[in-house]
């Protein structure tokens, strides 16, 4: 206990950090800034921009970004990339409330409640719960992680290759568990994408594989470039199939009156409370995630509901709890990436992306090695949510004027935007080249029904998942039954499984499917 | 009456998936043949048209057969990358496509889905087919490619026979407008980005993606590709400190 009052005093010490800053133009004169603390707010506000704005997604947003961080020290870098993922939270609700369209696909099902209540004239109270239940998510899942962080560390350097392998194994059969639709396509994106991380150099000997002679591909396809192309391109050009002219229909009357009533504080607690649970489990599950959890809470929250039929007609739970779920779920996922080094998702893989950039290698080593740059990084979420509530209501006014942008000039710019984003990672135009092959890669996906998100994850995991296949089998000599009989391994194995047989039942495929179909009718 | 139209009608759209297969099938040889025109000009290394359309067609034409032969023969000859391309790759989708005519699609997203992942799966065998693979018990550098490859033609098949076997959506409809000119727009930015410049390249590349919609108005997509176009100009290299050329080349000479 004493250990975690400590851990987050050194935290709050990074971040509040002082620096002086004396530029030429005050001839002499310095001003106390601290950057942490200025990365934190322009993280929160490009993250609650880009969730405001649909047709734009996090993935997207943070591998855009990811070359702006070279400059900046690793700390700095890591927190503002954090806090567009946790701020993208925050605006997407402000989005599905106004306008009936999710801003982030992690508030789709906000919309369906949110709306009705804005067209009842209470978007003042929608949009005050969603930013209420957000702040608290946040703040639990900032102690959760500052809790679980130095326990799961340990257990994690008790993990040998075999029970990393079984653990990214578990992992990839999360994300099958959780995605939307077929269990077989699920699967099939997983291992298209490990195939994709096996382009390049092999690991072990150097030789280049399914590289064809081509030197740009002899490091292997990046991974930004990938998930610029899949999320960010092939995005737009679904977008354009629909017609540029989105079907806006912004609640024109002006938003008065932000205070919930007693009544409604009274009925979204419980909500609030329950989405922010659930929430932090998915977070923390490999493969869960923001999204999942926003649909998870929604639909627990209409099944134990006294009076199911409320929902869909403006019930204020219907708000409160994916919108905390969601909060609470992009925080917790830092969790596996921090302690165990494993990106539970593609934001998470990003940050793996970031982490290398500035000579970070992620793992359980880093919490000890760099205690300054974890813990700095989880004050920072709450400071950032801080932040964000005391920003974000008062500057609703501006996001809703943003939204009126029409699309036919925003797509251009994200075109033109994430074009520069990739080509200046490594000044390759080639990578510019793939990352547009990507984005037609993941339009057909689209139209053939394929999860992206499964995708990215195996591409991601691919290289992890293969070393330590490699290394256990070569400590094992050859063995393949280590991974049973070393009993981490064994366990982990066996949930996966059961999980695996779980999900192929047809009682609980119907469940899960209720799950997904929820925001459709 | 009704009947028979119905059957030709699903006769008539098996006939396209199946020619789809077909060109899929030698996709990589065309996209080669495609490549190699430029060697003409003097791009690049490689082979010329001539070669590359001979290897092929031989290796589609006779040498495969020939090695299929040989090795139910138990003759194991070292056979060269374009026979093997047409083993490992083409052969199977012919089939494939042969088999789709007789078949009845139940649901074409994901059949169609299932048998181009089918391809791709068989194009990463054929791609890792030269590398090592076991060397006693540690694994060489081939090995888990083919083993995900091997994984991912199973899926694929699963895939396909879903789209068989179950109802299920038919093709989606692909627009071509937005795809294209988003295309044409990156791909002109990744071309001008070196030797024109930032400022150029950029406002150029935006009015090309503005096309990819018939809405756009031009005077306004002019006026915000230059602004754009001035922010982007002292974003990245002046705020960010990115490298990057800001003019085209012959004008800063």
């Amino acid at each position: 206990m004493f250990d975690l009052f400590h851990n987050l005093g050194l935290g709050f010490g990074v971040v509040f950090q002082v620096s002086w800053w004396s530029p030429w133009w005050l001839y002499g004169l310095s001003l106390p800034i601290s950057i942490n603390i200025l990365m934190c707010l322009i993280g929160a506000l490009v993250g609650t921009l880009v969730g405001v704005l649909p047709g734009i997604g996090t993935v997207a947003t943070v591998a855009m970004l990811l070359p702006i961080t070279f400059g900046l020290p690793p700390v700095g870098a890591l927190i503002m990339l954090a806090g567009i993922y946790y701020g993208a939270q925050y605006g997407g609700s402000t989005t599905s409330i106004l306008v009936n369209i999710p801003g982030e696909a992690t508030s789709v099902v906000t919309a369906i409640d949110g709306h009705q209540m804005a067209k009842q004239g209470r978007a003042g109270p929608a949009l005050a719960i969603a930013a209420i239940g957000s702040f608290f998510a946040g703040c639990v899942a900032t102690v959760l992680i500052a809790v679980l962080g130095a326990p799961l560390t340990k257990l994690a350097l008790a993990f040998g290759p075999a029970e990393y392998f079984s653990l990214m194994v578990l992992g990839l059969i999360f994300a099958v568990v959780l995605a939307k639709g077929s269990v077989l396509k699920a699967i099939a994106m997983i291992v298209f994408g490990l195939l994709l991380s096996m382009v390049g150099s092999d690991i072990e000997t150097g030789a280049s594989r399914m590289a064809f002679n081509i030197p740009e591909l002899a490091d292997g396809l990046g991974f930004a470039t990938v998930a610029m192309g899949v999320f960010g391109f092939a995005e737009i050009i679904r977008n354009l199939d629909a017609g540029a002219e989105m079907n806006r229909d912004l609640v024109q009357q002006k938003i008065s009156g932000l205070m919930p009533t007693r009544k409604d504080l009274v009925d979204s607690t419980p909500a609030i409370l329950r989405g922010t649970v659930l929430g932090s489990i998915l977070g923390i599950l490999p493969g869960g995630g923001a999204v999942i959890a926003s649909f998870a809470s929604y639909t627990l929250e209409k099944k134990i509901a006294k009076n199911p039929s409320r929902f869909g007609r403006g019930a204020i739970e219907g708000v409160a709890a994916p919108e905390s779920a969601n909060n609470a779920a992009a925080q917790t996922s830092f969790i596996p990436l921090l302690t165990l080094g494993i990106p539970p998702n593609a934001v998470m893989a990003l940050m793996v992306g970031a982490m290398t950039i500035h000579g970070i290698v992620p793992g359980p080593q880093v919490m000890q090695k760099q205690p300054d740059l974890v813990w700095g990084m989880i004050a920072s979420m709450w400071i950032g949510n801080l932040m964000l509530i005391i920003i974000n209501l008062p500057l609703v006014g501006i996001w809703v004027r943003l939204l009126r942008v029409p699309y036919r000039l925003m797509f251009p710019s994200i075109v033109i935007f994430c074009a520069i984003g990739i080509y200046s990672v490594n000044n390759a135009p080639v990578d510019v080249i793939l990352a547009g092959v990507f984005g037609l890669v993941g339009y057909w996906l689209i139209k053939h029904d394929f999860e992206p998100a499964p995708l990215l994850l195996g591409m991601v995991l691919g290289p992890l998942m293969e070393e330590n296949l490699r290394r256990a089998l070569l400590i094992s000599r050859g063995d393949w039954s280590v991974f049973l009989t070393r009993p981490l391994s064994a366990v982990l194995l066996a949930i996966a499984a059961f999980l695996l047989v779980l999900t192929v039942l047809p009682a609980l495929r119907a469940k899960r499917d209720e799950v997904f179909t929820e925001s459709e009718n | 009456m009704a009947d028979t139209m119905g059957h030709s009608a699903t006769a008539n759209r098996n006939t396209s998936v199946a020619i789809g297969f077909c060109l899929l099938a030698i996709a990589p040889q065309i996209f080669e043949l495609v490549w190699s025109i430029g060697t003409i000009f003097g791009w690049g290394a490689g082979r010329g048209p001539a070669t590359v359309l001979i290897s092929h067609a031989t290796a589609l034409l006779a040498s495969a057969p020939a090695a299929l032969i040989g090795a139910i023969g138990g003759d194991t000859k070292k056979a060269s990358s374009d026979v093997l391309l047409a083993l490992i790759y083409s052969y199977p989708i012919f089939v494939v496509a042969i088999l789709t005519l007789f078949m009845t699609i139940k649901s074409a997203q994901d059949y169609i889905g299932g048998i181009v992942l089918m391809a791709l799966a068989l194009f990463a065998l054929w791609a890792s087919s030269d590398l090592q693979g076991m060397r006693g018990f540690s694994f060489g550098a081939g090995t888990a490619p083919r083993m995900f490859g091997g994984l991912l033609v199973a899926l694929g098949a699963g895939i396909a026979l879903t789209g068989l076997l179950t109802d299920g959506p038919a093709m989606a409809h692909y627009a071509w407008r937005g795809p294209l000119f988003v295309m044409v727009s990156i791909v002109f930015f990744a071309l001008a980005i070196r030797p024109l410049g930032v400022v150029v390249t950029a406002f150029a590349s935006f009015l090309i993606a503005a096309m990819g919609t018939h809405e756009t108005r031009w005077v306004e997509a002019i006026i915000v590709g230059a602004c754009l176009t001035l922010g982007c100009a002292l974003l990245f290299p002046y705020v960010l400190g990115l490298p990057m050329p800001m003019f085209p080349r012959f004008l800063a000479q």
